[in-house]
């Protein structure tokens, strides 16, 4: 790496200069929000990734007026559940496989998780639609626990 | 970056539940965030997305993170990425003729995308270093780079020292700063050997 910014005085001045601006224009909001992101470490539940989502999918016919959507759908996979979802406008609703009954909790980056049943054909709804973003965490009556990773709606 | 270098043992730290070890993380890489989001022009309602994004990724992959040297080169890329899609969801929203096309934005090409992460680097170690200075030359060096420039008058006026004597200052509270071993680590000078430097005239 070339280190010219360090080869004399006026030169490192500068490169300080702009390193302690650099952080000093950073709101001091922007960066507890950053500290705050720690509360999730830890969580004891199997991480489900994301498998399929049909917005990264390259559309045949590329909606161009948000209202002429089709629903969003998502697929997120654990060692022992999948969950599926379905985006709709004003609800989401979900599958976990294999069926069984629990419950889903949609987790927001900070405030209460809002729960929901989950029925004995592994079906939930979550209404409304959480604030964005959000991750789910599914607890099964098997005992599996699983948790997707964020989803931004 | 070598993996006994301070990143990768806030990583390890981090990962083991030191919420502190996490906060230095954040103090360190978010003007790097805030910097790339500058950079795509978001406003802060999205640039706080974008940056919630990317941190609550990295407290997942905490314990996957194989390589922690790769950090910042992972927090950038994420950004980016980030960036882009909140870009592509604002032209969405807005629908037609936005002049927003994909040429305007700025994707990061390979070798822009590596200056940003080595800026971001160096002036971590800036920072630590100037952080790490005695409270005497952190007041000169902040006087001194202040925009706009303070003339010595009033900083002697300030700092209640002879104007004579803030050149030879400003001279030695540099030198401590290019010998902290986070900046002295990235000039390639061995810190050992250090002491030659303070040898060499003043002003080159």
């Amino acid at each position: 790496m070339s280190s010219q910014w360090a080869d004399d005085d006026d030169r490192l001045l500068a490169a300080l200069g702009d390193a302690v601006r650099a952080a000093r224009d950073v709101p001091a909001s922007f960066v507890e929000a950053g500290r705050a992101a720690y509360t999730w470490h830890g969580i004891d539940a199997e991480l489900a990734a994301l498998t399929f989502d049909s917005a990264a999918e390259p559309a045949a016919a590329p909606a161009i007026r948000a209202e002429e959507a089709s629903p969003r759908f998502l697929s997120f996979t654990a060692a022992d559940l999948t969950i599926e979802l379905e985006i709709g406008p004003d609800a989401i609703t979900g599958q976990i496989v294999p069926p069984q009954p629990g419950h889903a909790d949609a987790c927001p980056a900070s405030g209460p998780a809002a729960s929901t049943e989950i029925d004995e054909i592994g079906c939930f709804v979550i209404r409304p639609l959480p604030a964005s973003p959000f991750r789910l965490h599914c607890h099964a009556s098997s005992g599996i626990s699983a948790l997707t990773t964020w989803i931004t709606l | 970056m070598r993996d006994d270098s301070p990143v990768a043992r806030l990583v390890a730290q981090a990962r083991d539940g030191d919420k502190d070890a996490w906060d230095a993380i954040v103090d360190r890489y978010a003007p790097l965030i805030w910097s790339i989001c500058r950079r795509y022009q978001l406003d802060r309602t999205d640039a706080d997305d974008v940056a919630q994004s990317v941190w609550l990724r990295l407290v997942d992959q905490l314990e996957v993170i194989r390589e922690p040297a790769a950090l910042p080169g992972w927090i950038a890329t994420t950004t980016r990425r980030e960036c882009g899609r909140v870009v592509t969801a604002a032209r969405r929203r807005e629908a037609f003729g936005s002049g927003l096309d994909a040429e305007n934005i700025p994707d990061g090409r390979p070798d822009e995308a590596e200056t940003e992460v080595l800026m971001a680097e160096r002036n971590a170690a800036l920072r630590e270093a100037f952080g790490a200075l005695p409270a005497p030359c952190q007041r000169l060096l902040a006087l001194l780079i202040t925009d706009p420039p303070v003339s010595y008058a009033d900083i002697s006026a300030e700092l209640g020292i002879a104007v004579g004597s803030i050149g030879p200052s400003r001279a030695r509270c540099l030198e401590r700063v290019r010998r902290h071993p986070a900046v002295a680590a990235l000039i390639n000078v061995d810190p050992a050997d250090g002491g030659d430097i303070s040898e060499q005239p003043v002003g080159r």
